[in-house]
């Protein structure tokens, strides 16, 4: 299904006209559209809390390989925040900026304030030159976002943070991966890496939806873009009542095939 | 095409030149070059599929009378993938006692194909002793020609494109070990380098142009010089990238799909 779903090659001035291009308005889900979200889903069996994002969407209902930080994990979240230092009020070179990130989050662990399991716990065990590989792998990342970002006119934050939604009485999350957020979270972007899957469209309609019910007044941003460097493409859905809506049913589908493989695992 | 044996000084300061001397940055060029690719597929029609996708790489370009057997070989593939991880360490001005522990260290936290660990794995300790010393010496050549990298600059490492074409029926695939300067710029600013622990043969040329055109697709910016360091002899060999040698590399890739 490509429908509401936008394709242009990657380039500055493709970037601009869909980041800046966005439409004036998005749709708001009411209250009525929660409640008939969180009755579907959980009408899904499920034997423990469960999270649904775009991945699994794209993945139709798969589960992932158990979680293991690599540098490849690791570079969205060193390279994020050393963009958001890189230009905040005391700018550094993003290359610092990474090494600033590790360097804080090493600090966490010395001083005793982080997990087990957490980056820092990882990059604190790491060899100099693994933590340098890393480091190279966050300046590539965040080198990426850069390019994406100063391709809009409008004022962009790098996220702080994905948005979650608790889905009431379904004992589900819903996640919406964002990177840059520009004009007041009017329009979302998502840096990807690889090739898109065919099925990227869903996912980015998932991450819209998501997205908007995790937004407290349930506005939808006016464009949920996904730019993937490596292939060279731009896919962006609006966020209009048809997109959310089918935002949702994917969300739901993969519910529903991850009840399913669950089930057929546990057989 | 140049040729510099042995550069001195910094390879990457070379290759950058004076700023005042770069042309204006060129958006236009990539679509027509992507529509003459995506003309000369569509005329193969049938032959191609897209649920078994046709991936072209670097290696497809190079004609196998000209390929380097040395560098396929496992061997070959082992030390050259150690020492782009030196690239990638060098680029961020990690400096390092013993290249080779740390070139192996960031390999294997990089998730490296199963094949070349297993062949890494079966080395006995005089396989890996060779090893340590071509590393270490690959490295060193390596070392001097990047010299200092100032932070200011934008290099990324090990930039993959991975670019669909025909509707997805062909799969361009390449890696850059090191590219230097943004496509954001009012200038051509974009030096991609290649670093090959071979000596530079004659297929050198068309894997200059397969960077430079993979690099144009995938941005829609021609990048302004693409080059080819060997860390086994310390030879440059650079090109400026144009129309004609981005047109070289299109009629390339179109021979490869044919074929």
């Amino acid at each position: 299904m490509t429908a509401g779903l936008r394709l242009e090659t990657l380039s500055p001035s493709a970037l601009a006209r869909v980041i800046d291009g966005a439409p004036t308005e998005g749709f708001v889900v009411s209250g009525a559209n929660r409640r008939a979200l969180a009755a579907r889903l959980g009408a899904v069996p499920t034997d423990r809390h469960r999270r649904i994002d775009a991945w699994l969407v794209e993945r139709g209902g798969e589960p992932a390989t158990p979680f293991e930080w690599t540098p490849a994990a690791a570079r969205r979240i060193l390279g994020n925040g050393a963009l958001r230092r890189a230009t905040s009020d005391r700018p550094v070179a993003l290359r610092d900026a990474v090494r600033d990130e590790i360097d804080d989050l090493l600090c966490r662990v010395a001083a005793g304030r982080s997990r087990a399991g957490s980056l820092g716990a990882w990059l604190a065990n790491r060899h100099p030159a693994e933590l340098a590989l890393v480091q190279a792998c966050a300046v590539d990342w965040a080198t990426g976002l850069a390019d994406v970002a100063v391709a809009t006119a409008a004022d962009w934050s790098v996220a702080t943070a994905d948005a979650y939604y608790d889905v009431e009485r379904a004992r589900t999350t819903l996640r919406a991966r964002r990177d840059l957020v520009v004009g007041d979270g009017a329009v979302v972007v998502r840096l990807r890496a690889g090739l898109p899957r065919r099925s990227a469209g869903s996912g980015l309609r998932a991450d819209l939806a998501a997205a908007t019910f995790a937004d407290l007044d349930g506005r939808a941003p006016r464009r949920y873009v996904g730019v993937w460097p490596d292939a060279g493409v731009i896919l962006a859905v609006d966020g209009t009542d048809t997109s959310v809506r089918a935002g949702g049913r994917v969300l739901v589908r993969a519910a529903i095939a991850r009840s399913r493989l669950g089930g057929q695992l546990a057989a | 095409m140049t040729l510099t044996t042995t550069p001195t000084g910094s390879i990457l300061e070379a290759l950058r030149g004076d700023r005042s001397e770069r042309p204006r940055r060129d958006t236009e060029t990539a679509a027509g070059l992507r529509a003459i690719l995506e003309d000369g597929l569509c005329e193969l029609g049938d032959r191609l599929s897209r649920s078994a996708p046709l991936v072209v790489t670097a290696a497809s370009v190079v004609r196998r009378d000209d390929a380097i057997d040395i560098a396929r070989a496992p061997m070959g593939r082992l030390r050259g993938a150690l020492v782009a991880q030196l690239v990638r360490l060098g680029a961020l001005e990690h400096r390092s006692d013993n290249a080779f522990i740390d070139a192996l260290r960031a390999w294997r936290v990089d998730q490296p194909a199963a094949d070349l660990l297993q062949v890494f794995d079966d080395l006995d300790a005089d396989g890996r002793a060779r090893l340590a010393t071509e590393v270490c010496a690959h490295g060193a050549t390596l070392d001097r020609a990047l010299g200092a990298v100032p932070a200011a600059w934008s290099v990324r490492t090990a930039v993959r494109t991975r670019l669909p074409l025909a509707n997805g029926a062909v799969v361009l695939r390449d890696t850059v070990d090191l590219v230097v300067g943004a496509s954001r710029d009012d200038t051509a600013s974009t030096v991609l380098v290649d670093v090959t622990t071979s000596p530079i043969g004659s297929s050198a040329a068309r894997l200059l142009r397969y960077h430079a055109l993979a690099q144009c697709l995938r941005t829609s910016v021609v990048p302004w010089r693409v080059a080819m360091f060997s860390t086994a002899t310390g030879e440059l060999v650079t090109a400026d990238v144009d129309v004609t040698l981005l047109g070289a590399a299109v009629d390339d890739v179109l021979g490869v799909v044919r074929q």
